[in-house]
């Protein structure tokens, strides 16, 4: 008896879990619909852009962040003394400055601007911020991209313990006035104050949770023309229109809807059906079929050079005539039009063109091309100083590992190198790929002979190339040490006009004439941007920025 | 007596064939192996999934000998070039000939298989028929074993040892033929479990056979039919998980093809070069169902219940 009770309880509960269970998914149906049906209502006087960002944002931390796709945010959440946009600098929450005479102290007169939660922008905000981006024992960890403000006097000091942060000469006159003074002139300087790292943040909220602020919409104040309204982690950051903003007017996006779609074919499939509006990667094979049936496919150019490093310190890299034979062994032109198809410039230089001297002379072109020839392998050249180097027809070479990040773009370059390097140097190289933040690791440790990188340009001058190869740079990958090199550059940071590029040409030819790294190409940038999209803008370095964009939608 | 015993030869004669089979009622006498192929040959799917297997083998071995291109040859002069007669199967992104790449592609989803299998075959059926017959604490431990294994994710264990070794078809092939003998083990153990209560077992043990003799003279012939069809079967999801391993970047190094890394090249210009990911992918299709069309056949042929 008691079993068959049992059993027939057993039974009535499953059923009514059933149709609780039923009931709930009517519900959330219904509610969902319900949702769905008010945001539309709201979509229609809303003017939201579609964007996409492309990655999850290790960062968006002005001062922490040292990537392209945290840049990007930040470049429209905040904003600097300076602005870059419609390709020039402007003053921005700087109303004017004065430049002192010598050039190395720089007074900036703040406007009469607010953060996005009411309260006045001060002198103190820029001081703390670039305090903080000069901490060394600043928490979580200590900026990538302190040396961004090494131009300040006593900032290399305090970030590397020797000196303290209080004699870095950031002078707070009043609320409003800032004074910089510099260790020597610098001609960008007004440039680097348009850069994050040297963007205010808000001392309290840092403070409130040093690690996330950033993407907190609570914590996350700002003064640029958006602000952030929410971040789903792995799927999109929704930035609105911050109404405090001092040039408010300007502003006419009500709302930004950044995704992270890591998948190009993904990226440019959302993009064709009108799910996002804005995209600038997109799969290298689609590119000549975009080219021709879509309009809205454009390139430009962008400060910025592909190149593989050599390991100097390991053989048989170690030997220049490897290094060179190598180089001259790759069909430039080749690889960036049948290969990379975005309308890239083969690289002989590091320093990538639409970078100018003090004569108004394009860099690139003064430096010339160094002997390497890109339309086609220089073979002979090649095999002559391999020879010379004691490897006849890469005879006695040894299985060489390239590494590169896992992206279907660096595959393809380095299927194309192996088997050019194969073909005309009679070389073996093996294909090894790496997740981002392992591949970094392995390049800073020196855990290769030859790695794919790039580097783009953070400010309009040569420097933002060269000083990268300095013995004591973080980024020297290559693991190259050339007092004279560093002694050429450490000297034109603290000298002007023609005497100081000068010592930069110099310094290019040295790097090169060591062949420590393979230029291949100089980047482009290829972007899509719907037509009804107006006045959207791209630096030359790269960054998007809305703040002045509109969406004019029939 | 000795009259009686002479029969003149011309009252002999012949026994007719009919006459001298009349007294039988057996049919003709066929051993198991036989028995197996007659029936196999009678399914046609199977018939055809084999003769596939067998065209994929040859192609896969000698097609690369055929082509005047090897899988590496790069002409970034002809990159993304449709069908043609001098390329049939159209080129790739380098420009290399893509029906040689499929062909070569063919060779690493084929040593995969093959090795996978073999493995299986050796640890699995040992390992198995340990467990099954020696049973109680032995038995306990080893399925133990066996279920923490298998509860590894494949992708988590091949990224582990891709890190340890060197990437490439060895690494494929050892996380592959390291994880996948534990469904064979289960299958020989369960079998093996259900032999060993036989007669036969309890007349070999009575006559001093020892373990090992009873264990693979005995029992695991008599268990081959469902280890031949485990195996069959588990030989394309192999296939099928190099491909996959290979797609998410993790396979063989490039230039290197196999079908899963042609599928994922192919991927990034799918609306402009869909033949690109067509042929690798149909070259996995048409080798998964060989496979299996044949495991399915070879399951019922080796049925004894179906036995006719």
């Amino acid at each position: 008896m008691s079993f068959i009770i049992k059993k027939g309880g057993k039974r009535m509960t499953k059923k009514g879990l059933a149709l609780i269970l039923i009931l709930t998914l009517v519900f959330t149906s219904l509610v969902g619909c319900g949702g769905q049906q008010q945001e539309q209502a709201k979509v229609e006087n809303e003017k939201v852009l579609k964007w996409n960002l492309g990655s999850e944002p290790k960062t968006l931390d002005p001062q922490l962040n040292s990537a392209q796709d945290g840049g990007h945010v930040i470049n429209n959440v905040f904003e600097g003394l300076m602005r870059d946009a419609n390709g020039k600098y402007e003053p921005a929450i700087a109303e004017s400055y004065d430049i002192s005479e010598d050039e190395t102290t720089y007074t900036f007169h703040l406007r009469d601007a607010k953060w996005s939660d009411g309260k006045p922008i001060t002198a103190y905000d820029f001081e703390y911020a670039w305090k903080r981006a000069l901490d060394p024992n600043l928490i979580p960890e200590p900026s990538e991209y302190a040396f961004q403000l090494f131009y300040i006097k006593g900032a290399q000091e305090a970030y590397e313990g020797t000196g303290s942060l209080d004699d870095v000469a950031i002078n707070v006159i009043d609320e409003k006035t800032i004074q910089v003074t510099l260790t020597a002139p610098t001609q960008y300087f007004l440039e680097l104050t348009a850069f994050y790292t040297y963007m205010p943040v808000r001392k309290d909220m840092v403070e409130k949770d040093p690690q996330k602020w950033a993407t907190n919409p609570e914590t996350a104040v700002s003064n640029g023309p958006f602000m952030l309204a929410e971040y789903n982690l792995g799927d999109k950051v929704i930035l609105k229109k911050n109404p405090n903003y001092w040039n408010v007017d300007k502003v006419k996006l009500d709302k930004i809807e950044a995704y992270m779609i890591v998948d190009q074919s993904t990226s440019l499939s959302a993009y064709e059906a009108g799910d996002v509006e804005v995209i600038d990667e997109m799969p290298v094979q689609e590119i000549p079929r975009i080219q021709k049936e879509d309009p809205t496919f454009k390139i430009f150019p962008q400060v910025g050079t592909y190149y593989y490093i050599f390991n100097v310190t390991k053989a048989p890299m170690d030997d220049v005539r490897v290094r060179k034979a190598l180089t001259l062994a790759i069909n430039r032109k080749q690889i960036v039009e049948k290969v990379t198809l975005a309308g890239e410039i083969p690289a002989t230089g590091f320093v990538p063109p639409a970078l100018y001297d003090a004569n108004g002379k394009e860099f690139r072109e003064v430096a010339g091309d160094y002997g390497v020839d890109v339309t086609k392998a220089q073979v002979e050249e090649a095999k002559a100083l391999l020879a010379e180097a004691g490897y006849p027809n890469g005879e006695g070479f040894p299985e060489l590992d390239l590494v590169y990040n896992t992206n279907e773009k660096h595959k393809l370059v380095g299927e194309a190198i192996q088997a050019m390097w194969q073909d005309n140097l009679g070389i073996k190289i093996n294909l090894t790929n790496q997740e981002w933040a392992v591949f970094q690791d392995t390049r800073h440790s020196g855990n290769f002979t030859v790695a794919r990188a790039g580097w783009l340009g953070d400010y309009a001058d040569p420097m933002t190339m060269l000083d990268l190869w300095l013995s004591y740079s973080g980024n020297n990958d290559c693991h190259w040490n050339n007092p004279e090199f560093d002694a050429a550059i450490e000297k034109a940071k603290t000298i002007t006009g023609e005497e100081r590029f000068k010592l930069l040409y110099d310094a290019e030819k040295m790097m090169i004439d060591n062949q420590i790294v393979m230029p291949i190409y100089y980047y482009t940038q290829p972007v899509m941007v719907k037509e009804y999209v107006k006045d959207w803008n791209k630096t030359p370095l790269g960054h998007w920025f809305f703040g002045y964009a509109d969406i004019e939608k029939q | 007596m000795e009259e009686n015993m002479k029969i003149p030869d011309y009252m002999w004669e012949t026994l007719s064939r009919e006459e001298k089979d009349k007294e039988k009622i057996d049919r003709p006498v066929m051993t198991y192996w036989q028995d197996v192929w007659r029936r196999l040959k009678k399914n046609y799917l199977a018939m055809i999934g084999l003769v596939t297997i067998i065209l994929i083998f040859l192609i896969a071995i000698f097609g690369p000998y055929l082509s005047s291109y090897t899988f590496s040859d790069q002409d970034l002069e002809i990159t993304n070039q449709s069908m043609s007669m001098k390329h049939w199967f159209g080129t790739d992104s380098h420009g290399r000939d893509l029906l040689i790449r499929v062909i070569h592609g063919a060779r690493v989803s084929l040593t995969v298989a093959v090795v996978a299998s073999i493995v299986n075959f050796f640890i699995g059926i040992v390992y198995g028929g340990i467990s099954g017959y020696m049973g109680g604490k032995v038995d306990n431990i080893m399925m133990r074993i066996v279920d923490i294994i298998s509860t590894i994710p494949l992708v988590l264990y091949a990224i582990i040892l891709m890190v340890v070794l060197k990437r490439g078809l060895s690494s494929v092939i050892l996380a592959i033929g390291t994880i996948y003998w534990v469904r064979m083990a289960r299958i020989v153990r369960g079998q093996i479990l259900s032999l060993k209560e036989l007669e036969y077992v309890l007349a070999a043990k009575t006559l001093g056979a020892s373990t090992w003799r009873i264990l693979f003279r005995h029992l695991i012939p008599n268990a081959m039919g469902p280890i031949i069809v485990t195996m069959t079967m588990m030989i394309p999801s192999a296939i099928f998980t190099e491909s996959f391993l290979s797609f998410i970047g993790l396979g063989v190094s490039a230039p290197k093809p196999s079908w899963g890394s042609l599928a994922s090249d192919a991927l990034g210009g799918l609306t402009s070069y869909p033949y690109q990911l067509f042929f690798p992918s149909i070259a996995i299709c048409i080798t998964m169902l060989a496979f299996n069309f044949l495991g399915d056949g070879l399951r019922d042929a080796l049925d004894p219940r179906l036995r006719k």
